[in-house]
């Protein structure tokens, strides 16, 4: 397939608030562009601090909310003419979301695998108990995990990042072609962040998987993107080559985001805080 | 506090001694239902101590056991969390249980005043439907011995050391942004001046640059009052620039101690060594893996050292035998059986 996977164009949100006398506007996402290629497999970074949109920019993506101004089309198809039924059925298997904290993703009284099953049974067409399991089974073993692992397990058996590898796995049951990754990372231990930051970029290689990875981390979003987008309260205000952006970049505020990022200290470095 | 001191050329150990010294500590949750026990060893056998004038860091990962350490120093324990052994020792107060078995009176008087706490979540710290400047007086004013005008003179001063004006003092919680609220938490936890101040995760909320600018400011407190801290996040890139001296946490037990960028330099425990190896870094491109394995569970601990099964310099006396913690070289200890192979592996 040709042309563009996913494609915004000066898109902008504002939220109304208050009430009838006092009534502000605040203006949440402004004139984002961007396009990811349908034949070229991405991992794409929206990186930005809290409140500069960049989960307003996902809610659009995924056809939750839709733009005040501008289109996002996804495969061509302008995301707000999607009504109920089979066109949004097909967009949620085709575009799937993986949240921050798995802990909260998941109903602690919900056995895991049932998750998958339904996913399977729903996106997948998966019609038989046998054939659910498969699509279930094969969607783990993509994550590095497998069914007998899962099956009939809670939430609070496992640990944070086995518990977001199986949210990832949940996400591909419908074999989608963009997964949305909100801050996926920051809720796993520092030893395990890795291995979810290596899964990604086993998604995009092996299973062609295009991966928009929202994070106000630039160095895990530097380790694993391809390019990146860096957000200041709605607006864009640099984007390009993610090595070539965090390596010297141009804009103030991402000079201000990468100089605040507190990293381990090179032989001879001395520390910011120091006595 | 003399400038000597503060100076870091000048040996650490000073003649006062600890501010806190904790010893062989342990803390476990036990659970006693339906004739059903279940011990979760959340601390298990820890020494340390955090000397005068010192930011000392603790790291560990979730459920390492580093919030059951901090509410045991603190004093705020429930139960099934019970002291099953060790000592706590404060340099401002007698006793060696520290505030856990000390009457209430002396509790009330010691807290705030001596030794006081910093938390993670700003927002439900301070009360939502009181002004700030009432929490101050809830919190502090008892213990700074003022009339009520000296006192808020006092509150309008010490806001402005963490670059606050003094009009927060009329704010409700929710009005400020989170980075002005935590450092209110931190205006609140260092009013009183007290030698010994437990931070927990105080800057994990927050933004990359709200965090900097909260950190240079927490510091420069510290350094002022000479205050000693214990300061406990996840966070290594927070550990390499506060942190005088750091320790390593893994499953209850402490595995690394050193000065910090000792830590970071020359690390002796296979898990710090992957801990800072998997660190990313822009600029680096080198691939990182992750620890295999799954953590462990503190209610059934592996057996002898509990990293063994994660370990690839795992021997069969690990598996066996707990390794005691031993100094390796000047203000640095370890409790691995192969700390030399470790660190003789690049």
């Amino acid at each position: 397939m040709t042309g563009a996977l996913l494609e915004l164009d000066s898109v902008s949100k504002t939220f109304t608030r208050g009430g009838l006398f006092s009534r502000t506007q605040v203006e949440a996402v402004i004139d984002v562009s961007f396009r990811l290629e349908a034949a070229k497999p991405e991992i794409f970074s929206i990186i930005g601090e809290s409140g500069s949109g960049k989960s307003t920019l996902a809610r659009i993506i995924l056809a939750l909310q839709t733009p005040t101004r501008g289109v996002a089309r996804f495969k061509g198809r302008d995301l707000a003419t999607l009504r109920d039924g089979a066109d949004r059925h097909a967009f949620m298997a085709a575009v799937q979301p993986v949240f921050q904290n798995p802990f909260e993703a998941f109903n602690p009284l919900k056995r895991l695998d049932r998750y998958l099953y339904a996913t399977c049974q729903r996106f997948a067409g998966a019609k038989t108990e046998t054939a659910m399991q498969e699509g279930a089974d094969k969607a783990l073993r993509q994550v590095g995990l497998s069914l007998a692992e899962v099956k009939g397990r809670y939430p609070h058996e496992l640990s944070g990042g086995q518990l977001q590898r199986v949210a990832i796995a949940r996400a591909l049951a419908s074999g989608p072609s963009l997964l949305i990754a909100d801050e996926p990372v920051s809720m796993v231990d520092a030893s395990l962040r890795a291995s979810i930051v290596n899964l990604f970029r086993k998604l995009r290689d092996e299973l062609g998987l295009s991966i928009i990875y929202i994070t106000h981390d630039l160095a895990t979003a530097y380790s694993i993107s391809d390019r990146i987008i860096i957000m200041q309260k709605g607006q864009v205000v640099e984007s390009g080559d993610a090595r070539t952006i965090l390596a010297d970049p141009k804009h103030p505020y991402s000079r201000t985001l990468k100089e605040s990022v507190l990293e381990p200290l090179a032989p001879g470095e001395r520390p910011l805080f120091a006595r | 506090m003399s400038a000597a001191m503060r100076n870091p050329a000048a040996k650490p150990e000073t003649a006062d001694g600890p501010v806190v010294a904790v010893r062989d500590l342990r803390a476990w949750y036990r659970l006693r239902l339906f004739g059903v026990d279940r011990e979760v060893k959340a601390v298990d056998g820890i020494t340390f101590e955090v000397r005068k004038d010192e930011i000392y860091g603790l790291a560990g990962e979730s459920s390492s056991g580093k919030s059951t350490l901090v509410k045991t120093i603190a004093g705020a324990m429930r139960p099934p969390l019970e002291i099953v052994g060790g000592e706590i020792q404060f340099s401002f107060m007698d006793g060696t249980m520290g505030l856990n078995r000390a009457p209430a009176d002396l509790v009330e008087r010691v807290r705030w005043r001596h030794l006081s706490y910093v938390m993670q979540g700003s927002m439900s710290v301070l009360n939502p439907v009181r002004r700030i400047g009432t929490s101050f007086f809830d919190f502090a004013f008892r213990h700074m011995g003022l009339d009520k005008a000296g006192f808020e003179a006092a509150v309008v001063a010490h806001l402005a050391r963490v670059n606050l004006p003094a009009s927060v003092l009329k704010a409700y919680p929710h009005e400020l942004s989170g980075g002005m609220r935590q450092r209110v938490t931190i205006a609140l936890a260092t009013i009183c001046r007290p030698q010994f101040i437990i931070a927990d995760e105080p800057t994990t909320a927050l933004d990359v640059v709200v965090q900097k600018d909260v950190l240079a400011m927490f510091r420069s407190i510290q350094r002022e009052m000479a205050s000693s801290v214990l300061f406990v996040t996840h966070d290594m890139g927070v550990h390499a620039h506060l942190t005088d001296r750091l320790g390593i946490m893994y499953a209850g037990r402490l595995v690394e101690e050193a000065r910090t960028p000792d830590v970071f330099a020359r690390p002796r425990h296979p898990y710090t060594r992957h801990l800072i190896h998997s660190l990313p870094r822009i600029g680096d491109d080198r691939p990182r893996s992750g620890l295999e394995g799954t953590p462990p569970s503190l209610a059934n601990p592996p057996s002898g050292c509990r990293f063994h099964p994660r370990c690839a310099f795992a021997t069969e006396r690990c598996r066996v035998e707990v390794p005691p913690m031993e100094q390796v070289a000047p203000d640095h200890r370890v409790a691995c059986f192969e700390k030399d192979r470790v660190e003789a592996t690049p």
